[in-house]
């Protein structure tokens, strides 16, 4: 692996070594932008990307997220063979569950939307909910949604095989670097700061995650995104006994079991917000997380947690990603504030990513998705909701 | 503790002949080790190796609950006790042609991508085969209820660091609360002692001034929460693992699984061994077994009380000795050998490989509390930053094997050192032992350089066992430019199975740091993440809900 950039000026310097950053790194190359170093501040999948429970879903609110993860899913199928790596995107469905009536009817809505995008997404009774989870203890559930064609996935061999592919194709990745400081001139950007010296860059892009606030606020922009600790638990492995994702709409508690056999999965709790605790694993966590499982899976009782850990979640306040040019600061790129749902919306999303970077305009609804919607009155367009899981 | 035989009890259907107290596996170790286990991935057998229930090589199914190991599990009347994940036994498995058919490895990272039609197909049956055992019977009974401890001082471990410092604050008035893994009766009177309780969690604290809030675990189902102001870790050590062609193989065990598979006063798990090491704790397992050990072998130098005890008993001892393989169909039947700097391989037969050459230390709650760590060469392994007997953590303190101390007049050196700078001592008005105390580990850096140069490619060298990763991926990982434990852990999957890395990553960091060509200090971390053993879902779901 590269230690130092091996230039002084880049066309795109990327900041983020993760899913994000990657894929557009990928986009842009293919699409002949040069050169491009990408900048990760750990090792290869330490963030988020390294640390998420692979779940990749298209049922959502906004018929634009929809969409984003319809054509994600596509990708996805195809990673096998397009970057030589099996990723084993397993397409078991993602089951939501509802235990109150407000809640069936929240999910109802989603599934409206899902469905007229021409996804076959189901809403369920009791019945079928222990059709697709017979495991499920179901005395509290009054129903749920089914959409056959989500699934989970292994993220680790996604950062590798696009950290591969861009590799080849002439990107630089510099690990265990961070940037300090955004350099600027005349309301542009005109490069970075980083711990291994400045450089000089036409566009940066801005994939930090969970530190992407962080980075926006060191070239002076105030942003909203706001990282939230999420932890996550895996126990033993186990031979197959469970499907889909499954995700309660109440708490927020997420778990399907991975092709090795470990369930993994976590629940919403509010640890206070901002990168400066790190990403411990808290008691809290880990008896809250056991009480709702066992509750759900009496049969997990005996089972045991193997490993628990966190990382960042980076969130905006309507639940959409931001993904545009910064309109405070030409050549200032987001693409960042997804919420915990980089990986599932990654592929399509960079897409868009890539077009910004190159001046060009996607399909992305600007007032929806672009940094300029925090600036102005507050917004009538719709926001996402549907952010568990 | 059972004190009658168990009646009724099954294995595979056939009665236990268990004495009382025994455990299943030490029931059915009969002069070698039972086969109850296939890999996960090639099905090659395994049996017992650990003997202290971290390691993958002894799981059954006891009473509808998977993954249960026979090494801790002491029979009770009716107990019905299956083995897993073989067909139609773990001694004849057919699924074993795996690991023929696929002389090295599989690869699932780039394997398994075309025909894309086919990828269902491909998930159906690499999940079938994924797993130990299956999903237990029905539910768990509703978790009892938990337990909340609050304590001044709380010491971690009750062997003989632990009840040294234990004695010592009896001493100046001090009541202490002990947690000590193994259920057996309190070693030190008078204290508050928590035997078959195991410390699953011990998180850093926001500010010095709250006090510690611990997780833990009960006779394997209680949920305990446990308030310390100040705490003393002293959690021993293991004994590690080795490299080496078939270092998987029934047979390969470690000098505490063999110590646990012998019954009091009675024979070992073997006719005739071969012990791994050189230090003085091999020649008091020479006093033990000497009748039924063939030869010593040493990575490094043998300590004179070693050659001593051999000569008189006969024993053919190997200092300076690379051992390259362990052969047989099934079991160890023989070991091959070469004597270092260019020997000639031979061949001696024996029916087990005791493995007894480092001590590695259990410092998972230094990690997990935040305390700075340091890698010493010496001790092949990470142990914490210390003034004295204190860590950087205020309120966290470390005494004995688990720190690193050497206490060559017992372990009680470091235990008491320890308590009276607890008690407010100054570090130098009792200092502590010298620290680091290894035969192996900085041997074992140029050893594995020898070893490595030396591998042929026939056979699969299993790194990892619990998620049988071969030694080839980890060169591979190395080959396309992943560098770092953190990493390659990732990309291979080695050290994420049920021994949590304890029998992989010390030697996976080796051989990175032989990759990469970088001191293991700067391959990285083995991160030790939370918790300490696999931990029940109900014991943790009973932990009563911190009260403010």
């Amino acid at each position: 692996m590269t230690d130092a950039p091996s230039r002084s000026q880049y066309r795109v310097v990327i900041v983020g070594g993760g899913i994000i950053g990657l894929y557009t790194a990928h986009h842009l190359a293919n699409a002949g932008a040069g050169p491009i170093l990408v900048l990760e501040r750990g090792f290869l999948s330490s963030g988020a990307s390294g640390r998420n429970g692979g779940g990749v879903r298209q049922q959502w609110e906004t018929t634009a997220t929809v969409r984003l993860a319809r054509e994600s899913v596509a990708d996805y199928r195809r990673f096998g063979v397009e970057f030589g790596y099996n990723i084993w995107f397993r397409q078991g469905g993602y089951l939501f569950l509802a235990e109150t009536d407000a809640e069936l009817a929240r999910l109802r809505g989603v599934q409206k939307v899902v469905a007229a995008e021409g996804l076959p997404a189901r809403v369920l009774d009791r019945d079928g909910v222990q059709r697709h989870a017979p495991c499920l203890a179901l005395d509290r559930i009054v129903g749920g949604t089914f959409l056959r064609t989500d699934g989970t996935l292994y993220p680790f061999p996604a950062v590798w095989g696009l950290y591969e592919a861009v590799r080849r194709q002439g990107v630089e990745v510099v690990l265990g670097t961070e940037v300090t400081g955004i350099r600027t001139s005349d309301g542009r950007v005109v490069g970075v700061e980083t711990s291994k010296g400045p450089l000089g860059a036409d566009v940066v892009v801005n994939a930090a995650g969970g530190w992407s606030g962080d980075l926006s606020r060191k070239a002076g922009l105030s942003v909203p995104n706001v990282a939230s600790r999420h932890e996550i638990l895996a126990t033993e492995p186990m031979k197959p006994f469970l499907d889909p994702m499954v995700v309660r709409a109440s708490d927020g508690l997420y778990f399907s079991q991975t092709l090795r056999g470990e369930i993994v999965g976590g629940l919403t709790l509010h640890p206070p917000s901002g990168t400066a605790a790190g990403m411990p694993s808290s008691p809290e966590f880990l008896t809250a997380m056991a009480r709702a499982l066992t509750g759900l899976v009496p049969r997990l009782g005996r089972i045991g947690i193997l490993r628990a850990w966190s990382g960042f979640y980076d969130d905006t306040p309507d639940g959409l990603p931001v993904i545009g040019e910064d309109p405070r600061l030409r050549g200032f790129v987001h693409a960042n504030g997804f919420g915990g749902h980089g990986f599932m919306l990654a592929p399509a999303s960079t897409r868009r990513v890539a077009r910004a970077v190159l001046g060009e305009k996607s399909d992305l609804d600007p007032a929806m998705f672009g940094p300029g919607r925090f600036l102005g009155p507050r917004p009538t367009v719709p926001a996402e909701r549907l952010s568990l899981g | 503790m059972a004190s009658e035989r168990p009646r009724g009890a099954r294995f595979d259907g056939r009665p236990i002949a268990a004495a009382p107290g025994e455990t299943l596996a030490q029931a059915l170790s009969h002069r070698e080790v039972p086969i109850l286990q296939r890999s996960i991935r090639y099905h090659r057998p395994r049996a017992p190796f650990c003997g202290i229930g971290q390691c993958t090589g002894c799981l059954v199914r006891v009473n509808g609950v998977p993954n249960v190991r026979a090494c801790r599990w002491v029979p009770s009347d009716g107990d019905v006790i299956r083995t897993e994940n073989a067909w139609p036994s773990p001694r004849l498995d057919l699924l074993g042609l795996l690991d023929r058919a696929f002389p090295h490895g599989l690869d699932t990272s780039h394997g398994f991508r075309r025909p894309r039609a086919f990828t269902p197909l491909y998930q159906r049956v690499v999940r079938r085969l994924a797993g130990y055992g299956r999903v237990p019977d029905g539910p768990a009974p509703p978790p009892p209820p938990g337990e909340q401890i609050e304590t001044d001082v709380l010491i971690v471990g009750g062997g003989g660091s632990g009840s040294a410092a234990a004695r010592t604050f009896l001493d100046r008035g001090v009541v202490p609360t002990v947690v000590e893994r193994s259920p057996a009766p309190p070693a030190v009177p008078g204290v508050r002692w928590l035997g078959g309780t195991e410390l699953s969690f011990l998180p850093g604290r926001p500010t010095p001034e709250r006090p510690f809030r611990a997780l833990a675990v009960r006779d394997g189902r209680i949920g305990v929460s446990i308030s310390a102001r100040r705490v003393l870790v002293a959690t021993g050590g293991y004994d590690g693992p080795l490299m080496f062609q078939g270092n998987d193989r029934p047979g390969v065990l470690t000098a505490d699984g063999a110590l646990t598979l012998s019954p009091a006063g009675g024979p070992p798990p073997f006719h005739r061994a071969v012990i791994v090491g050189g230090t003085p704790r091999v020649a008091g397992l020479l006093d033990r077994w000497g009748e039924h050990v063939e030869a010593v072998v040493a990575p490094g130098p043998v300590h004179g009380s070693v050659a001593e005890r051999a000569a008189r008993l006969g024993v053919a001892v190997y200092p300076r000795t690379l051992l390259l393989g362990a052969r047989g169909n099934g079991r160890v039947r023989s070991i091959r050998l070469a004597a270092r700097g260019g020997g000639v391989p031979s061949t001696l037969a024996v029916d087990a490989v005791v493995l007894a050459h480092r001590r590695l230390p259990n410092p998972q709650l230094f990690f997990q509390a935040g305390a700075k760590m340091e890698w010493r060469s010496a001790g092949g392994a990470y142990y914490p930053t210390l003034d004295g007997c204190a860590t950087s953590v205020a309120g966290l303190w470390a005494a004995g094997t688990a720190a690193g101390f050497l206490d060559p007049d017992g372990p009680n050196a470091s235990g008491v050192a320890a308590a009276r700078q607890v008690l407010g001592g100054p570090a130098g008005a009792s200092p502590p032992p010298a620290r680091v105390a290894n035969d192996g580990p900085g041997e074992l850096e140029g050893y594995y350089r020898e070893l490595l140069g030396q591998r042929r490619g026939r056979g699969k060298l299993v790194l990892c066992p619990c998620e049988d990763v071969l030694l080839e991926e980890v060169q591979e990982a190395s080959r396309r430019g992943y560098r770092g434990v953190e990493v390659v852990k990732r990309y291979t999957a080695a050290g994420t199975g049920l021994c949590q890395g304890r029998y992989c990553l010390p030697d996976v960091l080796l051989v990175l740091s032989q990759l990469e060509g970088r001191p293991p200090s700067e391959v990285g971390y083995i991160t030790q993440r939370p918790p300490v053993l696999p931990t029940p879902l109900s014991a943790l779901a009973g932990v009563p809900e911190e009260t403010p």
